[in-house]
């Protein structure tokens, strides 16, 4: 696995990655972006139609493949572009969550969360306050591996 | 080579005290890691206090230590458009085996036949080279054990480098290869030469396992050759479940599967790991076509193969009668019946 | 079990089934049997060792077992509990099946326990066990039986585990797995595992490693785990199997008191409730989403 990233100071910098849903967070996302929100640039965003997509797979194989921190967001309940995937999402991820920290995964290094296409502000607040979380529990060094 | 050896307790205890300390990987029947079923399973031990030698079989067989569940054959990593191939280090690590029972000594000769056949694997041989076998007759046995009708027996030297029996006061040794003569050479304070013969506490074994199963392989063989459509195999196969467990505990079954892993885009792992003809995946082809399409063709072929093509193209029997697959079988199988129903067969000559 | 043998040449003669799918003693122990002639019936068993859950001989991947025809199942209730999911999820159809159910007093862990039952050997899950018949069932059989005798809190090491830290936690699952070889019996004898193409066998892309490495055997069994919120029925044939002997029951477990506190949802042998991952409420709790 590779190495956990330093900045030019030694300091550790947790790699995060974003799974979100195309119609609302992605779009919020893009907001957050076009304006001009300082967000941290650790979280490498990954698009997907509707969280009811997000297999946890997609976050066990971001752990695997290096990922300090996973967040998986998407539209408010009742919010949903395709009606019911967010609702079918979050059962699965409840019980996941519950599941990964049962066998040890910290569930502080997995953030969950609505959010809008027009809350551009909230999803900077996302992105950062999990970077600092992430930061503060260091690297997942001890994911399994091979 | 034939000269009797005494190996007190105290000094096996050294012996593997030695060993350790001299960094060479000491396996032995150990606990396992199981929390609410224990078991006795080969593994590495750093002291003596963790060797079980009076327990029963150990769960997982003695192959892993020369075959191990998943190992990597090579990694690779692209660099423009060439590909470069690392090696992965093929230096093996000394081994000692202390206490491998005669049926998983046994095993790993068996297997020696098809590892060394049209490709030599040099993973299987260099592990193998490295590897020193200490085997001990058995004391204990079950109702599952059959090793005497493959032609073995509870004081099988095959495959052991030394062959320890339990005597009063210790083990007698008997140094078999000249693999055991070069770690005695090494060892021999701790070994000195037995006086006179010491009661052997593995009396009366041999008969025990011989009442559970007494049949003739080349009868089986016989049988098999000529009765791949039998009902037989229909009727067996019904209660299989097709998980395979049988052949991952098999001290004999060495099929494994190829994969290849990537960490990136550009670089990454080929392994292999242990498979079994029993899943559906194993003959499946990319046409979608499968030759071994239901659990009737799939269990045929395990006994085939272990008792028919084995034979015919090595003179082997691929089993040492260890009873693995008989004991951890969740549907009952139970091979002993299968071989008796079929020698039985085989002496009738007629339909199973 | 003469009213099990006598049942069982009824329907064989009557041909309202073409097999009998029950337990007979084997060599060693209980095992399951499949009856096709009215004679063999007379191997019929039922007693404590019948630990194994038949209902995973349903599915209809066992090309060679449905090709015998329509079957009468021998069914403990927690049994019966696979056979409804089945039904549930569509795999078999009620009146494709005759369900004989037993009335049952508990069960040993090991098939070839040649012990009579008591709480040294009894399977865990027996001593919990609120009805030992099946609701789910076209006959009933057998004398009512007492609850066995067994003491223990059924889940007391899965509070255990929840008390360590997550470091603890993480270092106990990867010793506890470390010796799984992906032989997949759990996944096999599990009737509630029926996928035609497993995502353990799924390729390009790979999203289960098939090496039995510590990454690859933790992604499988927190998938299988997953898979199974609200549909494992609690038969204990998964821990059964493992050659590793790997308490896979804790990964289940877990996540079946998941899903009952979280959605009030337990499995019972009723095939008209609905799965709890299948579908939602409007107002289910989100208290960890931000």
């Amino acid at each position: 696995m590779s190495a956990p990233v330093t900045v030019g100071n030694g300091a550790f910098e947790p790699s995060i990655v974003a799974f979100v849903c195309n119609w609302c967070t992605y779009t919020g996302a893009d907001l957050a972006g076009t304006s001009r929100i300082l967000m941290a640039d650790n979280v490498r965003v990954i698009r997907l139609p509707c969280t009811g997509r997000i297999d946890t797979l997609f976050i066990l194989k971001a752990f695997e493949r290096g990922a300090d921190g996973v967040i998986v967001s998407g539209c408010h309940p009742a919010d949903c572009h395709y009606t019911a995937g967010n609702y079918h999402a979050r059962r699965r991820f409840a019980i996941f969550r519950e599941l990964m920290n049962f066998v040890g995964i910290d569930p502080r290094r997995v953030t969950f969360s609505w959010v809008s296409a027009s809350e551009g502000g909230k999803w900077a607040e996302v992105v950062n306050s999990t970077t600092e979380q992430v930061r503060q529990l260091g690297p997942f060094a001890t994911y399994p591996e091979a | 080579m034939n000269t009797k050896r005494m190996l007190s307790r105290a000094n096996l205890d050294a012996l593997i005290r030695d060993l350790v300390a001299a960094g060479t990987v000491v396996v032995a029947p150990t606990h396992s890691s199981g929390q609410e079923r224990t078991g006795v399973t080969y593994g590495q031990v750093q002291s003596p206090d963790e060797v079980l030698l009076d327990g029963p079989q150990p769960i997982r067989p003695l192959k892993g230590v020369v075959f191990p569940p998943t190992e990597a054959l090579f990694r690779w990593r692209q660099e423009k458009s060439a590909v470069k191939i690392e090696e992965v280090p093929t230096g093996f690590k000394e081994t000692v085996v202390i206490g491998a029972r005669p049926c998983d000594a046994a095993g790993l000769e068996v297997v020696d036949c098809v590892m060394g056949w049209d490709f030599r694997d040099e993973l299987w041989f260099g592990r193998r080279q490295a590897t020193t076998v200490l085997a001990m007759a058995c004391t204990t046995c079950d109702e599952s054990c059959f090793c005497t009708a493959v032609g073995l027996s509870p004081t099988s030297t095959r495959g052991a480098d030394w062959f320890l029996t339990p005597v009063d006061g210790g083990f007698e040794v008997d140094v078999v290869t000249p693999k055991g003569e070069a770690i005695l050479d090494r060892y021999k304070a701790r070994c000195p030469e037995a006086g006179g013969a010491a009661p052997s506490r593995t009396a009366g074994l041999e008969q025990q396992v011989r009442a559970n199963l007494d049949v003739r392989p080349d009868r089986i063989r016989g049988w098999l050759e000529t009765h791949f459509d039998d009902p037989l195999w229909k009727r067996v196969a019904l209660r299989c479940h097709g998980c395979g467990a049988c052949a991952f505990v098999c001290p004999s079954c060495h099929c494994f599967d190829i994969v290849d892993e990537p960490d990136g885009a550009a670089s990454g792992t080929r392994r292999r790991n242990w498979d079994s003809c029993q899943t559906a995946l194993f003959t499946l082809h990319g046409s979608g076509h499968n030759p071994r399409k239901d659990q009737t063709a799939r269990f045929r072929q395990r006994i085939m193969h272990k008792f028919s093509i084995y034979p015919a193209r090595f003179g082997e029997v691929l089993c040492t009668g260890c009873g693995r697959c008989v004991r951890v079988c969740a549907a009952g199988m139970d091979l002993v019946s299968i071989l008796a129903e079929i020698d039985r067969a085989a002496q009738g000559g007629g339909e199973a | 079990m003469q009213e099990l043998r006598e049942l069982a040449r009824k329907l064989l003669q009557e041909k309202q089934v073409s097999a009998i799918l029950g337990y007979e003693h084997g060599r060693l122990g209980t095992r399951p049997a499949f009856v096709t002639d009215v004679a063999d019936c007379e191997r019929l068993v039922f007693d404590h060792r019948c630990v194994h859950n038949l209902a995973a001989y349903l599915s209809p991947r066992r090309t060679h077992i449905a090709a015998l025809g329509r079957l009468a199942v021998v069914v403990k209730s927690c049994d019966a509990r696979a056979v409804a999911g089945l039904i549930r999820e569509s795999q078999i159809k009620r009146e494709d099946v005759v369900l004989i159910g037993v009335r049952c007093g508990g069960v040993v862990r090991d098939a070839a326990d040649a012990r009579p039952l008591s709480a040294d050997n009894v399977a865990p899950r027996c001593v919990a066990c609120e009805k030992r018949e099946p609701t789910l069932a076209d006959h009933l059989v057998g004398e009512p039986k007492p609850a066995p005798a067994g003491s223990g809190s059924r889940d007391a090491r899965l509070s255990e585990i929840e008390a360590m830290s997550a470091g603890e936690r993480l270092a106990l699952w990867m010793q506890l797995l470390a010796p799984c070889t992906r032989c997949h019996a759990c996944r096999q004898v599990c009737p509630m595992c029926f996928c035609e193409r497993c995502i353990a066998e799924k390729t390009q892309p790979t999203w289960i490693e098939t090496s039995p490495h510590a990454r690859g055997n933790l992604a499988w069994h927190l998938t299988r785990a997953l898979h199974l919120a609200g549909r494992c029925v609690d038969c204990g044939e998964c821990e059964r199997a493992c050659p590793a002997q790997i308490p896979l029951g804790l990964l289940n477990r877990k996540v079946a008191r998941v899903v009952a506190d979280r959605y009030g949802y337990i499995v019972a042998d009723d095939p008209s409730t609905p799965t709890p991952i299948g579908t939602y409420q409007l107002d289910d709790a989100q208290e960890f989403i931000q």
